[in-house]
């Protein structure tokens, strides 16, 4: 059954075009004016006639889960935090990860790039919501130019009164019995992967290298500089906008069962058309590629994909139909949807190179913390350099299996998700592709001379 | 790999009599960093930046003076500067170009690029053009993986690159300064 989208008006992309609803070449900064203009802070606007549990409330029943990678449901995250005592306010936190470095990902940039206004809103209700005071966009260092946006942006947004010390709105009434201020600041960071990792981002916003911390305790309890800190993906945030206008039901109606509302996708690596599109959560991996990508490039066959991010792992050739919603992860062995930025592989894609690729990036990333990261890491990349110049062994593989499966994936072994990641990105890759790796090394076995009788 | 002992023990700090961290960087630092966050720390990462920016890489003399301006002690900042890619503690080319040799970069064809760099540059990833103007990097995914092969030459990224366009890159970047 062909698919058919069910929301057909852009919800982020409102105002960027993005194929098929407009043509990416339109698209332009959107500043303060135009975004008020195109019906901006409306949702803030409605949120402040709501107290702050009710907008809580509202998030948490629209079944939005977190578009950073790990899909953790935003509204629930929330309720970790302690609660906000009026008659005792304590700084609060909100950290916007802005690092996207994921291999394969560029979705947060599209956002950061024209409607800064958009993660802005997201920001502000956000902060509204859980009563935080204070909140800082973590954008990685390579994005110069996002960061410029954004400065810009919030300095607007500071002058129009959103943000500064009269309160959200410029100090207009709200529902939740007290003024409520918010500072709002971009802190940029300087080439490093694992600060993506919520509480490497924190580490490093605290000026400190980014290593991730152990948790407990969850950031929700205590994070930034000791405080109550949320940490949200930036597309997650630009999502609050729509939803508190709309309401849950709105967004429950688009996507499928647990995996509700749309979603950037971002295609990468062997198509006609690469680019990034919002559709539906739910849609097939094929009709992304054949139907709004123009399919394949030079005609040639699909051999797999990433499915969202590298540390997902690799859908194989038996898998481009792949619903790409939360629920890939159990359905096609891959760790889980991350980014739902995939890129695509034709036939004549060498996957011990892909392998091989993946591998040096882990090693490189790794923040050398936990033994089983930093070691393997480093072996497994030892490994497929050697399988990919043909100086491996058959029980290469084996080797290189069990350092993965002995990565991450028994709990409490490692700090942060990396080495799992690792673990996922180089597993699936060899036993999806096990013939390619076989004929690529050759067999163990020790020369002897029978002698008989 | 952030977690390589660097070697400094045995070091020796050149040191100079001008300040690396001018009055100016400290005006800028004190009225727009420091009073966002809860510790003086916490200005680290911009006080490095602004450094940085100022005298292309981060010399140890620097390093110290940062401190001294922090309040926090030398380890704490080499600690945390030596920790990131983008902080340069040995000077560098007036130009760096950092070609993306992530996945999406690799089977579009990034080694066309990097080739042209080091024909071009007569240089390897990692070293700087004996004239001081270019420094080649390689770095991973740049976050435009739909627009590959890409490369940054300093702030400004280059999108859908050829080996022609890459070569321009570096011409333009090379008549034009910063
Ligand atoms: C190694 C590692 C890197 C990560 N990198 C990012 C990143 O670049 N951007 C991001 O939003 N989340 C990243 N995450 C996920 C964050 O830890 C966190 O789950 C997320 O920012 C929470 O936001 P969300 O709930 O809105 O998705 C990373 C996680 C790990 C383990
Ligand atoms: S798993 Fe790897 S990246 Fe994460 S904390 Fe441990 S060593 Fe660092
Ligand atoms: S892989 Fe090169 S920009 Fe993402």
């Amino acid at each position: 059954m062909p698919w058919t989208p069910k929301t057909t008006t852009p919800v982020l992309t409102k105002r960027i075009p993005c194929a098929p609803h407009g043509d990416p070449k339109n698209r332009h900064i959107v500043r303060y004016d135009e975004y008020v203009r195109t019906g901006g802070y409306e949702g803030l606007r409605k949120a402040l006639t709501m107290a702050p549990d009710a907008v809580v409330a509202e998030v948490k029943d629209c079944g939005l889960r977190g578009r950073g990678g790990a899909g953790f449901p935003t509204g629930l995250k929330w309720t970790f935090l302690p609660k906000h005592d009026p008659a005792n306010p304590q700084p609060r936190y909100l950290a916007i990860n802005a690092d996207e470095s994921e291999p394969g990902t560029f979705k947060d940039r599209l956002l950061l790039d024209f409607d800064p206004h958009l993660l802005l809103e997201g920001i502000a209700i956000a902060c509204y919501a859980c009563r935080l005071t204070k909140a800082y966009i973590y954008i990685r260092g390579e994005y110069h130019h996002q960061a410029m946006v954004l400065e810009e942006a919030i300095k607007e947004a500071y002058a129009h009164g959103v943000f500064g010390p009269q309160g959200l709105l410029s100090g207009a009434s709200n529902a939740g019995g007290e003024k409520w201020s918010v500072e709002c600041h971009v802190h940029r960071g300087a080439g490093a992967y694992i600060c993506g990792e919520e509480t490497a981002l924190l580490e490093s916003l605290e000026g400190k290298r980014g290593w991730p911390r152990i948790k407990p305790p969850f950031p929700a309890v205590k994070g930034l500089f000791g405080r109550p800190t949320i940490i949200n993906n930036v597309e997650t945030l630009a999502h609050l906008p729509s939803i508190i206008e709309n309401g849950k039901q709105w967004f429950l109606n688009q996507g499928v069962q647990g995996s509700a509302g749309t979603k950037l996708f971002g295609v990468s690596g062997h198509v006609n058309k690469p680019g990034l599109f919002e559709f539906d959560l739910g849609i097939p991996l094929s009709t992304l590629v054949n139907q709004y990508c123009g399919g394949m490039r030079h005609g040639k066959k699909f051999k797999g994909a990433i499915a969202g991010g590298i540390s997902t792992g690799i859908l194989g050739p038996d898998q481009f139909d792949a619903e790409m919603d939360f629920g890939i992860g159990p359905k096609y062995n891959v760790l889980g949807l991350g980014t739902a930025c995939p890129t695509i592989f034709d036939e004549d894609t060498d996957m011990v190179v892909v392998a091989r690729n993946l591998a040096r990036f882990f090693k490189h990333e790794s923040c050398g913390q936990c033994t089983p990261c930093r070691e393997g890491s480093g072996w497994l990349y030892q490994l497929m350099t050697r399988i990919e110049r043909g100086e491996g062994r058959t029980k290469d593989l084996d080797l290189a299996l069990e350092i993965s499966t002995s990565m991450g994936a028994m709990p409490g072994t490692t700090i942060c998700g990396l080495a799992d990641g690792n673990n996922w990105a180089v597993r699936t890759i060899i036993n999806k592709y096990r013939d390619e790796f076989e004929s690529r090394v050759r067999p163990t076995f020790v020369a002897v001379t029978v002698g008989a009788g | 790999m952030a977690w390589l002992t660097k070697n400094s023990g045995t070091a020796k700090i050149a040191r100079r009599d001008e300040p690396y961290v001018t009055a100016a960087i400290k005006d800028h630092i004190t009225r727009t960093y420091l009073p966002r966050y809860e510790t003086k720390q916490g200005a680290l990462l911009p006080t490095l930046h602004a450094v940085q920016e100022e005298w292309g890489w981060l010399p140890h003399q620097a390093l110290i003076e940062v401190a001294e301006f922090l309040g926090l002690k030398p380890a704490d900042v080499i600690d945390c500067a030596s920790f990131y890619e983008e902080y340069w503690l040995r000077p560098k080319g007036e130009h760096i170009i950092w070609v993306c040799r992530s996945i999406a970069c690799e089977v579009c064809d990034h080694k066309s690029i990097l080739d042209a760099c080091q024909a071009k540059l007569g240089i390897e990833p990692g070293e700087t053009t004996d004239d001081g103007k270019f420094t080649l990097m390689e770095v991973e995914c740049l976050g435009s993986c739909g627009t590959a092969p890409v490369a940054l030459v300093d702030h400004t990224l280059h999108e859908n690159l050829t080996a022609e366009k890459m070569i321009k890159a570096i011409d333009d970047a090379g008549r034009h300064g910063h």
